[in-house]
């Protein structure tokens, strides 16, 4: 996977390849130790915890998406 | 903001870039924009008045693929740095992950960086996020203009930096010191996945 990356970065080129390679070789670092750690038990308690959290309702003045209030102010200022 | 979803497979980083009015926020993610492939290239929202001055924040969604299985998006945000738009400036900060201060070179402009720094940080810890540990990069932006009209690095170092996080020179008009800075955040933030979660985690 990571090796798939570099070569998209490769592939890209200019300053944002390099960019992009950086952080596909800090990612796969990360995400190697992230896998160590990612027992069966440690999944299943997040995924409880998850559920357990109160859902967000996009009408009670919570923004819960970004690019969507973006996108509604510039309708609104059209 | 989670910064990395182990169900869904998707990293996730929401970076801001603050600082004082005209300190080149904005210009550093113009940059970022300008140097994007084609096929890369989202929506830059950009919400400005008509003397160019940021109005409300600008949005630059960097969609970086498929990264060792998991998709990967950075989001880059400015938010206005006029002293008035305190509440929106506190909004942006909303589930940050990483902090980009652009510093305006100029001597003159150095008691609105001390304002602007301050007022991060109590922005900061409002949001209950702990500003001496939050990952943070200074940027000294203006660094082409004359030599006369700006204050020496070592000197921006000393009165802003006080945590001694890594600073980058820049003209961020030519691009310069830009991609180095981002990387930098970047790489400070990322560095946290393996650490365990704090707020929003």
């Amino acid at each position: 996977m990571a090796k798939d990356a570099k070569k998209e970065a490769e592939e890209e080129g200019g300053e944002f390849a390099d960019f992009l390679a950086d952080v596909s070789k800090e990612i796969a670092q990360r995400v190697e130790s992230l896998d160590k750690r990612a027992t069966p038990a440690a999944q299943e308690k997040q995924e409880k915890q998850e559920k357990k959290k109160t859902p967000i309702v996009a009408d009670a003045g919570v923004i819960v998406e970004w690019p969507t209030i973006a996108d509604r102010l510039i309708e609104e200022m059209r | 903001m989670s910064v990395v979803n182990y169900g869904t497979r998707e990293i996730t980083c929401k970076i801001v870039y603050y600082g004082p009015g005209r300190s080149g926020k904005t210009t550093n993610l113009q940059h970022v924009y300008s140097q994007l492939p084609e096929e890369r290239k989202g929506k830059m929202v950009s919400l400005a008045t008509e003397t160019d001055r940021t109005l409300f924040f600008d949005f630059l969604p960097l969609d970086l693929g498929t990264i060792s299985g998991f998709a990967t998006r950075f989001q880059l945000y400015t938010v206005p740095g006029q002293v008035y738009y305190a509440a929106t400036r506190k909004l942006v900060l909303q589930g940050v992950d990483g902090v980009v201060f652009v510093a305006d070179s100029q001597s003159r402009q150095l008691a609105e960086n001390i304002e602007s720094l301050q007022d991060l940080h109590a922005n900061l810890a409002d949001e209950g996020l702990d500003p001496r540990s939050i990952p943070l990069v200074m940027q000294y932006n203006k660094r082409d203009l004359p030599s006369n009209e700006i204050s020496p690095v070592e000197a921006l170092d000393e009165t802003l930096n006080f945590r001694g996080v890594p600073h980058f020179s820049a003209t961020a008009v030519n691009g310069g010191g830009v991609f180095e800075t981002l990387r930098s955040i970047s790489t400070l933030v990322l560095s946290r996945l393996s650490a365990p979660a704090t707020k929003g985690s």
